[in-house]
């Protein structure tokens, strides 16, 4: 009976991917047109590609320097010459919020790319030593670091890194004279995007073994390493194409999820440090002067929302488009 | 069932060790010197006096090895006792003791409120499947998952303070039956709420296509009584196991929350030890931290075999 059962169920999947297959560049066709058929996806896409664009070419267009002070312009509401209106210095929000989109762009995807890049290595190490002890021990890992509350522990790992890069900083400065140690903006965004990607990797890490796992052992795989097929040659037809959904799937809610980290870490004072503007430290100022100009601290804190629904939307769109055996 | 809980609580020790000596550790060789820590924002030049500083330190057996140090401390936690604060010199128990209750009673609140509004939402959403109130209630609950509460709670504030007018600035602790409680437990609610919608939403979708509701339909049971008596059991289950992630979710958020909102709970203390280097409060909300999701864990593994014995005999065989 089992064995029917077994086979009956073999004989399925065999028949799907048999499907995909033939024409894998026609699975990720129809699923763009799934993907594309789902409005609050393609909101969230538009959304997203514009905040990729802005990161990117925003210094360019940006009315006004996100620095440059004006005393006399303090605190002005909404306006043509200022959008966004003023903050409590007279420095122009709307340049300001441009430039939290770079920051926030450039720590959430370094974020998901180094967490990425562990959960492959480590998850590909659980994979083919499963059931020895490494394997063991990676799961154990996992959770450990998914079962503790974890912002507070990235909180600590943050704060106490820190004055030992100080420190560490300080002396190769005086052994090289090298400029670029003086610089401590880019120790702010190394340790913030390195401990989210610490308490990131275990998702990802357990996503990728757990695919190779349930597909390693398919009697289509083997018949393919029976019949000669190259390792490059099976990665390419069988493995990614397979794991491809729920993978895309993670690292768009990951990119979603850090960009939420980094600005929590800011908007505490732990993360990227003022000047440079970040959505967090921005919301956090605002908060201090929020009753007498709300839009200080409403401009910020709508676009992060706005955005953060944007990941929303986009991932359950994804997840509908590249994983259609889980429709019902 | 007592094998089963006492082989949990097993695992457990293991990985409350390993985190916390992942904490000792990075405070003990990251933060710096706690003796200075104090006497730099003490008045006097005591933090320059290196005899002065010596003696101090050996007083409090910090000049002692990393190891030491650490097992000590596990000894002194074994007693339940966290130290004092290098701050304020306050025992840290007394500290947690003063801000747990409050952060205890705005996550049972916010807990029960949220279990009860999202499974409702979530029923609602189901039973009118694909109708425009299923795309209202499920679009919410989608769009407010991701959204963090320092973001929220800051914008409902000026909706409700500054645009409608119609509530008292909330900020700071008044007790729970004040009426600026009322915010910051909407906002720590409505994040875990989404969660629950969804699982109850999808977990009656899937009961309403059995044939024992098909069965009593046919048989003419009033359809108020289909839903209470033949629905509701399974949509709980789902939505119980949650209670997990929600608590981890409320925990961090807590943090976050508390600091919008000036409540000296325990997010707030958090913060503030973390800002200030006060590593034994830092070290005791760890290890409470960790114990709390722990225990919530646990609870749920004991409470969903009665909700759903099928459950138990899975894990046996499995």
């Amino acid at each position: 009976m089992k064995d029917k059962i077994d086979t009956v169920e073999n004989a399925e999947i065999n028949f799907q991917t048999a499907i995909q297959d033939t024409s894998s560049e026609s699975f990720m066709k129809d699923a763009f047109l799934r993907l594309i058929a789902n409005k609050g996806a393609v909101i969230g896409l538009i959304l997203i590609s514009l905040l990729f664009l802005v990161a990117f070419i925003g210094p360019y267009i940006t009315p006004y320097d996100f620095l440059s002070q004006n005393i006399e312009m303090r605190n002005q509401g909404i306006s043509w010459a200022h959008p966004f209106g003023t903050d409590d210095l007279g420095r122009d929000i709307l340049s300001r919020v441009i430039y939290g989109a770079r920051t926030a762009v450039i720590i959430s995807l370094s974020v998901t790319v180094i967490s990425f890049l562990i959960g492959i290595v480590v998850g590909s190490i659980g994979a083919y030593n499963f059931g020895g002890k490494i394997d063991a021990f990676i799961v154990w890992l996992i959770d450990i670091t998914m079962s503790i509350p974890s912002l507070l522990l990235v909180i600590v790992l943050n704060t106490s890194l820190k004055p030992l890069f100080m420190r560490w900083m300080e002396t190769q400065y005086l052994e090289t004279k090298n400029p670029m140690f003086r610089e401590t903006i880019w120790i702010d965004f190394v340790l913030v995007f390195g401990s989210i990607a610490l308490i990131k990797w275990p998702k990802a890490a357990r996503i990728i073994r757990a695919q190779i796992l349930s597909i390693r052992n398919k009697n289509y795989v083997i018949a393919a390493i029976a019949s000669g097929v190259s390792t490059i040659g099976i990665l390419r037809r069988y493995i990614i194409p397979n794991s491809i959904g729920p993978v895309v799937v993670l690292f768009s809610a990951t990119l979603g999820e850090a960009m939420v980290f980094e600005s929590a870490f800011s908007f505490l004072g732990v993360g990227v440090r003022p000047p440079i503007p970040s959505w967090g430290n921005m919301i956090s100022d605002g908060l201090r002067v929020w009753h007498l100009h709300p839009h200080i601290l409403a401009a910020p804190a709508a676009v992060l929302a706005i955005m953060t629904m944007a990941f929303s939307f986009l991932g359950d769109g994804l997840n509908d488009a590249l994983n259609p055996r889980q429709w019902k | 069932m007592w094998k089963y809980i006492g082989n949990r609580l097993l695992r457990w020790i293991p990985t409350v060790l390993v985190v916390l000596f992942v904490v000792y550790a990075l405070v003990f060789f990251g933060a710096g010197d706690p003796i200075k820590l104090i006497f730099l924002r003490a008045p006097g030049d005591i933090a320059y006096n290196a005899k002065r500083i010596e003696a101090i330190r050996e007083a409090a057996g910090l000049n002692r090895s990393f190891l030491v140090q650490f097992w000590n401390y596990l000894l002194h936690l074994g007693q339940g006792d966290f130290g004092n604060s290098l701050v304020s010199g306050r025992s840290v128990g007394s500290m947690i003791a003063k801000a747990f209750p409050i952060t205890l009673q705005m996550g049972l609140t916010a807990g029960a409120f949220l279990t009860i509004f999202g499974t409702a939402l979530g029923v609602i959403a189901a039973l009118n499947h694909n109708r425009w109130l299923d795309n209202v209630i499920s679009g919410f609950a989608m769009g407010i998952w991701g959204v963090p509460v320092f973001v929220s709670g800051p914008l409902l504030m000026i909706f409700f303070v500054k645009v409608l007018g119609i509530m008292a600035v909330p900020y700071g602790w008044h007790g729970l039956f004040n009426s600026r409680v009322i915010l910051p437990m909407l906002v720590l609610a409505i994040t875990p709420m989404a969660l629950i919608i969804r699982q109850a939403r999808s977990a009656l979708l899937q009961v309403l296509s059995e044939d024992y509701i098909r069965t009593a339909r046919s048989k003419g049971i009033p359809n108020i009584q289909i839903v209470v008596r033949h629905m509701m059991r399974p949509v709980l289950n789902p939505v119980v196991s949650q209670l997990g992630i929600i608590m981890i979710n409320m925990l961090n958020n807590a943090v976050l929350l508390e600091t919008v909102f000036g409540i000296p709970g325990v997010g707030n203390l958090a913060v503030e030890s973390i800002t200030s280097s006060d590593y034994p409060v830092i070290l005791a909300l760890v290890f409470i931290g960790s114990t709390v999701v722990l225990m919530v864990n646990l609870l749920v593994d004991i409470v969903l075999p009665f909700l759903d014995p099928r459950s138990l005999s899975k894990k046996e065989t499995v």
